[in-house]
């Protein structure tokens, strides 16, 4: 059985594997920006570094929102999304990222200038934003991916592994950011932390592929499709190589060096971006009944 | 947004405040029942089909489902409009300049009239409309019998004359109500096509749904019908009849056949002369042999005790046989194996196929209808059309089909293999005649009446040689290429076109037709929106459409009978006007409106009518018209009608079942001899130059084996190339709606050139390739689609691939045209009937790209590669 | 209460698309909309290739997760069963689109109503007259024709099928037509193993 005994039938009557097209580049955008800047956040936090929360939360509340409403169809309504948060991973998301942006800003605000106006930076209120704010990241981080996987349909997406995609890539994220943005001598154990996460990456596509292959029909076509046409080059080039091995080998070996922070953050970023596309790309519906054995279950 | 949504109010346009009105569809040429609904606001939101109307049951196809999209086509001709750019050409734009009816009108009348003054037969007609053959007639107000449309030869040329000649009927089908056993050999009959698409499915769904009735279907690709059918027999192009005679050699060598009805209803036990002829006596009576008595007697003699269908005898001294006897004889050699090698079905399938239809066919069995008559019950029917009928040895053919269901006695008979009228215009009157030697007269001329024999010819298209045939358009260009030669001392130079589209439809190359369209001095056109053809009018004459109209109709519905009557849902959106309108006002203006209005009350029947006879010199509304229609069928008037929209019933017993009752049919056809001799005789009386280039083989009183020059071709035409339609594009114009445009270019059978993967890749070719297919007559280009229902030697182009860009409609060029690669010659012709070769031979080139002129990205593959890529949110995958 | 679904007879089915317009006429559906649709597969090798035609429609899933994903409550299921969306509430987020398995929710974009079903912004009077019920930028899908129920009637695919493939009813209702079949002739869900419990069901 190979990707060239399948049928694609585009939007035309004849029946086969239809493309996932209705969440386009903007929405992998979106993501992008919300795991990116959750991830950084989350990270930055944990490292008490200022400048990482607010490019964390700068990041988040820009250019998820942006692209968000760039793909929304009716966009001046989309406040009404927060109105299931008891069934909808959209909705939840929503109020996390609301309560998020809103807790982390204040905390941000109350590192920054809370002295001024008596507030330690140990006090009980920052001590409770600043919690509060890295569940709301957590909530960033982990819903896209909860969303995707919640429903059936498209069976790649139909997987634990993509809510855990989601958190690993966003701290992996984070943790390059910090390692970019703090100096060499706060980032102890960073690196190995980073080198676990990256491993941690490179599993989880394992699982991801193996899942998918033995999944069903429409999850192994996807495989296919990520393994055996052009996308794979991008796959194994830009997912695995450019945003796994370069970064991993990166920061075995020189860990503390600035610019190759820089690089092998790059590096990653361009990994994971090549990944949120492609995962929206290689989507698809399987055919509702088929008489072609290349179409059933295997 | 137009309009914001109301509150409370039904968005679903069916139930929209507004009013039904009962009608009749026509995007086909056929006519099932509808119901128009009208919003309050005047708008037609929804048309679906009259469930008071037995034939259709209240079903629509999916082109009567988008009738809308026609009338409110925003290309639609919209007043009457004058060319101002001389150059003329399919694609070209005239110009147009918009003028009034009076001037459009005069011109009109003035130009045909400058013709007719001429010589009358400088007048082309090209009158589509199957609907109203009040205008359809209207040519022969001044004796004009030519014809320059496609109806006829690219339908069913032979398939029309053998049915009037069996049946006398027009059409034929089988009996859905009973048939336990169907075949369909080149046919959508049920699924796809032919005769009231949406009824006809409805019936045999139902006996496929609830009687298990089985589809056996006969042909090279696999079609809708033989996608459902419980078992497709893929066969060679253009050797249908050799399969049916297969049939018929194992049904007779096993004796699987209805030998009573043989004897009792067919003139199969009249005895044949060497001259292929009856033997007659003084009064013209026919013998048949007692083989009790050893000795001939006349057909209708009390005394025969055993009619003999076998035999060779003697009557005073001249060798007979029985016809039967002569067809068994031709059918000798007609073995399954040899059968076999013609058209590729295993000699087994065919020898089954044959005991299957056979045991189906319960010979033996009877019926008591509800009329009191106990007749032959015989539930299975061999039913065929365009796709196997459309060849040179047309007649022969057709005939051969007919042969396979005689055998079996099913002939009108319940379950069996049904002769269906084109309109019997009254209740109370039956289509058949009785005639000479106790024979059903035949009728081969269902449309009407054929030019006598003339030399030189009075018809640009020789019918004046086709005493049994329908008309053969494309010799128009055979003629046009060498008018000297047919001896035609006139050249056409006016083309009077309504709702037709010649130069689309019709066989030979584009290139020579534009010269032929190029040579006339004017072209009216009544039409709605632009085709290839209105292209080349020089005044268009905008008609009003199906739902401003009025009209009565019957067209050939197979189970039912009555008028589907036609009224106006709306006022003409348009300043447009009625054909009847159109043609009364040219006909005034012609000086010929007494003529035509004598035609009308002739092809109508309203002569012998006197409360419904027009009179001669008074023009008539189409209302007027249709008021008639529905009074001659059955005396109700026009209120009645309007309310019901029909007067469709069930068909009356005694006009469906042996319609024919006492009379023999033909199973030897021995006018084809008669008529042949005639002819020939008239030939060489008037000493006709090209009589030794007719084809005078073609006419046969039994089908024959004989192979049709198609196979002849030579051989680097390695693959035979077929064209076909389907219920989406069944019969006329359909790719200009948008609805219809949305499902065809993503079906995909419609959009590429279908070829069987083998085939293909032996010819280097593969999924997608681009190729130039060339004939011996002409070229396309395209796109393959494999496909594996496709038989291995023949290449499939829809008809959706055939169009041509016209200036303002939303049609779009593929590559060519099928029909450019189809002969339009004598040899490829039945002299007997005028049905041409419909498939050809190709060969196949594969190209790297398409030519510069297909690269212009507005073809049909363009939007196709939209489609099938599926851009749009997420972009292109 | 009701439980309104459909059967699809695919023996039946010729794969007219004569539903597919009838559709569009009822709703008012913009060019390349559909809410339903038939396909058609070939399968097999020459000669024993055959095709078969597969009508397609909203399955009104009794566990749609069309409606578990909705984030604004656009998407609900009325007390008979049918699945809905209420287009002032749908902000066009596609959550639902990429939760349906059987891809039959459509995004209604802006451009096709411009540029009209002729495709060059010349809007015929029916569209004037249906396009009004659509909010651009919404996604919608097949309901049924929940109108034409409300008042009695089949939905507009049914009524017109030439082969009367689509038999529609209440399936709570044992004696109803779509019931029998269902149990006469073993119909099955589409793809069952998504778990939505759909309310459409195939025959042989």
């Amino acid at each position: 059985m190979a990707i060239e005994d399948k049928v694609f039938s585009g939007d035309t009557l004849r029946s086969g594997y239809r493309f996932q097209r209705h969440w386009d580049n903007s929405m992998a955008y979106a993501f992008i920006f919300a795991e990116l800047g959750a991830g950084i956040y989350f990270i930055s936090l944990l490292m008490n570094s200022l400048t990482g929360m607010i490019v964390g939360l700068v990041l988040v509340s820009t250019g998820k929102p942006y692209f968000h409403l760039a793909h929304m169809g009716v966009p001046s309504r989309s406040w009404r999304a927060m109105l299931r948060p008891d069934r909808s991973w959209i909705s939840r998301g929503l109020l996390g990222l609301g309560a998020m942006i809103g807790t982390g800003f204040l905390y941000v605000i109350g590192l920054a200038f809370g002295e001024q106006f008596g507030i330690a930076a140990d006090s009980g209120l920052l001590g409770l934003l600043k919690v509060a704010s890295a569940t709301f990241a957590l909530v960033v981080m982990c819903y896209q991916g909860f969303a995707m996987s919640h429903s059936t349909a498209i069976g790649i997406w139909n997987s634990a592994i993509i809510p855990m995609a989601s958190l690993l890539y966003s701290l992996s994220l984070g943790v390059a950011g910090a390692l970019v943005l703090l100096p060499a001598a706060q980032t102890g154990g960073l690196a190995d932390t980073q080198l676990l996460l990256l491993l941690g990456l490179a599993v989880m596509h394992v699982m991801l592929l193996h899942g998918g292959w033995h999944g069903s029909p429409g999850a192994r076509t996807s495989v296919e499709l990520l393994l055996q046409t052009s996308y794979s080059k991008w796959f194994w080039g830009m997912v695995i190589a450019t945003g796994i091995i370069v970064p991993a080998l990166i920061t075995w070996a020189a860990p503390g060096n600035a610019l190759l922070a820089i690089i092998s953050g790059l590096a990653m970023l361009s990994g994971f971006c090549t990944w949120r596309i492609l995962i929206f790309k290689i989507g698809v519906y399987e055919p509702i009944l088929s008489m072609n054995p290349f179409h059933s279950a295997h | 947004m137009a309009t914001a949504k109301s509150k409370g109010q039904p968005t679903a346009n069916s139930l929209k405040s507004g009013r039904w009105v009962a009608s009749s569809c026509k995007m086909c040429l056929h006519s099932c029942g509808n119901l128009i609904h009208v919003t309050d606001d005047g708008i037609i939101n929804k048309i679906e089909g009259n469930p008071t109307n037995p034939s259709n049951n209240g079903k629509l196809c999916p082109k009567g489902n988008a009738a809308i999209m026609r009338h409110y086509d925003p290309a639609r001709f919209k007043q009457p409009m004058r060319r101002t750019n001389p150059e003329k050409g399919t694609g070209v734009d005239p110009m147009w300049e918009p003028i009034s009816w009076d001037e459009a009108l005069d011109i009109t009348a003035k130009e045909i009239k400058k013709s007719m003054d001429e010589d009358p037969r400088k007048i082309l007609p090209s009158i589509e409309d199957f609907q109203k053959f009040n205008i359809w007639a209207w040519p022969l107000s001044f004796g004009n019998f030519n014809f320059y449309q496609s109806g006829g030869t690219m339908c069913g040329g032979a398939y029309h004359p053998i049915n009037g000649f069996i049946h006398s009927a027009f059409g034929c089908a089988n009996d859905a109500k009973y048939c336990n056993y169907w075949i369909n050999n080149g046919t959508g009959d049920g699924f796809s096509s032919h005769l009231h698409a949406a009824a006809q499915a409805n019936w045999v769904a139902k006996a496929r749904t609830e009687r298990n009735m089985r589809v056996v279907s006969i042909e090279p690709r696999l079609s809708i019908g033989s996608a459902k059918a419980e078992e497709w027999i893929p066969i060679r192009p253009a050797t249908d009849r050799h399969f049916a005679m297969g049939m018929s050699h194992v049904m007779i060598k096993e004796g699987l056949c209805d030998y009573k009805f043989l004897k009792r209803d067919t003139n199969s036990p009249y005895l044949v002369g060497e001259d292929g002829l009856f033997i007659r006596d003084e009064n013209r009576q026919c013998y048949i042999w007692d083989a009790q008595n050893d000795c001939a007697k006349l057909w209708n003699d009390k005394s025969i005790g055993k009619i003999a269908l076998e035999g060779n005898y003697e009557i005073d001294g001249k060798a007979c046989r029985p016809a039967f006897q002569v067809y068994k004889d031709i059918l000798e050699e007609c073995t399954p194996e040899a059968m076999s090698e013609i058209t590729t079905v295993p000699a087994e399938t065919i020898s089954r196929i044959a005991r299957e239809f056979a045991e189906a066919a319960q010979v033996g069995a009877t019926m008591k209808l509800e009329d009191g008559r106990t007749v032959p019950f015989r539930p299975a029917g061999y039913n065929y059309y365009r796709g196997a009928q459309g060849h040179k040895h047309g007649a022969q053919t057709n005939h051969a089909f007919k042969l396979v269901n005689m055998l079996m006695g099913n002939i009108d008979a319940p379950g069996g293999h049904m002769g269906v009228v084109l309109d019997t215009k009254e209740v109370d009157i039956n289509h058949c005649v009785p005639g000479e030697s106790g024979m059903l007269t035949p009728n081969p001329h269902q449309l009407g009446p054929t030019p006598p024999f003339a030399y030189p010819p009075n018809t640009y298209h020789l019918m004046d040689y086709f005493p049994l045939g329908v008309n053969p358009p494309h010799f128009n260009l055979l003629v046009h290429d060498d008018p000297a030669h047919f001896g035609v001392e006139f050249t056409p130079d006016v083309i009077v076109n309504c709702h037709s589209n010649p130069v689309w439809a019709m066989q030979g190359p584009r290139t020579k037709w534009f010269d032929f369209l190029r040579s006339m001095r004017f072209i009216v056109c009544v039409d709605l929106i632009p085709t290839e053809m209105t292209d080349w009018a020089d005044i268009i004459l905008p008609s009003s459409d199906v739902l401003e109209t009025w009209n009565c109709t019957m067209i050939e519905p197979p189970h039912t009978e009555g008028q589907s009557f036609r009224q106006p849902a709306v006022p003409p959106l348009h300043d447009t006007k009625s054909e009847e309108d159109i043609f009364y006002e040219i006909s005034e203006r012609m000086g010929i409106l007494e003529a035509y209005n004598n035609v009308v009350n002739l092809t109508l029947g309203f002569e012998g009518h006197p409360e419904l006879m027009l009179e001669l010199d008074k023009k008539y509304t189409d209302k007027e018209i249709a008021e008639r229609k529905g009074k001659l069928w059955n005396g109700e008037d026009i209120d009645w009608y309007m309310e019901r929209g029909h007067s469709v019933t069930e068909k009356r017993l005694d006009k469906w079942y042996r319609p024919w009752e006492g009379s023999r049919l033909h199973f030897y056809i021995e006018d084809m001899l008669v008529e042949r001799d005639k002819l020939k005789q008239n030939m060489e009386d008037a000493n006709v130059p090209f009589r030794d280039e007719w084809e005078w083989d073609d006419y046969q009183a039994l089908p024959s084996t004989t192979l049709d020059p198609v196979h002849e071709e030579p051989p680097e035409y390695n693959l035979y190339a077929i064209t076909f339609k389907d219920i989406q594009i069944n019969f006329g114009e359909s790719l200009s709606n948008p609805w219809l445009k949305d499902i065809v270019y993503r079906d995909p059978v419609h959009t590429g050139l279908l070829l069987n993967p083998k085939t293909a890749a032996a010819e280097g070719l593969e999924q997608g390739s681009i190729v130039f297919v060339e004939s011996p007559y002409g070229h396309v280009y395209g796109r393959i689609n494999v496909s594996e229902g496709m038989h291995p030697e023949t290449l499939g182009i829809s008809n959706a691939l055939s169009r041509m860009k016209s200036k303002d409609s939303g049609v779009l060029p593929a590559g060519g045209h099928f029909n450019d690669m189809l002969p339009y010659d004598l040899r490829n012709t039945d002299a007997a009937t005028g049905q041409p070769e419909t498939v050809c031979k190709v060969k196949i080139t594969k190209l790297d790209d398409w030519p510069e002129f297909l690269k212009d990205g507005h073809t049909v593959y363009d939007l196709i590669a939209k489609n099938e890529q599926a851009k749009g949110k997420g972009g292109q995958h | 209460m009701a439980r309104m679904g459909m059967v699809f007879d695919l023996k039946a089915c010729i794969g007219c698309n004569a539903c597919v317009i009838a559709c569009k006429q009822e709703n008012s559906l913009p060019d390349g909309v559909f809410f339903t649709k038939t396909l058609s597969e070939e399968y097999g090798v020459f000669p024993m290739a055959n095709r078969v035609f597969i009508p397609t429609i909203c399955n009104h899933c009794e566990d749609a997760p069309c409606e578990k994903v909705c984030p604004t409550g656009a998407t609900y299921t009325r007390d008979d069963g049918i699945v809905m969306v209420d287009d002032d509430k749908c902000i066009g987020c596609s959550s639902c689109s990429v939760a349906c398995p059987y891809d039959q929710r459509t995004q209604m974009d802006a451009d096709n109503f411009l540029k009209g079903l002729f495709g060059k912004g010349d809007i015929t009077p029916f569209e004037e007259d249906g396009y009004g019920r659509y909010t651009p930028g919404t996604v919608t899908k097949c309901d049924f024709c929940s109108q034409r129920v409300d008042v009695g009637l089949d939905p507009a695919c049914v009524v017109t099928c030439p082969t009367n493939a689509r038999i529609f009813g209440d399936l709570d209702d044992e004696q109803s037509a779509p019931s029998k079949m269902i149990r006469e002739r073993h119909g099955r869900p589409p793809l069952p193993e998504k778990n939505t419990k759909p309310k459409v069901f195939y025959v042989n």
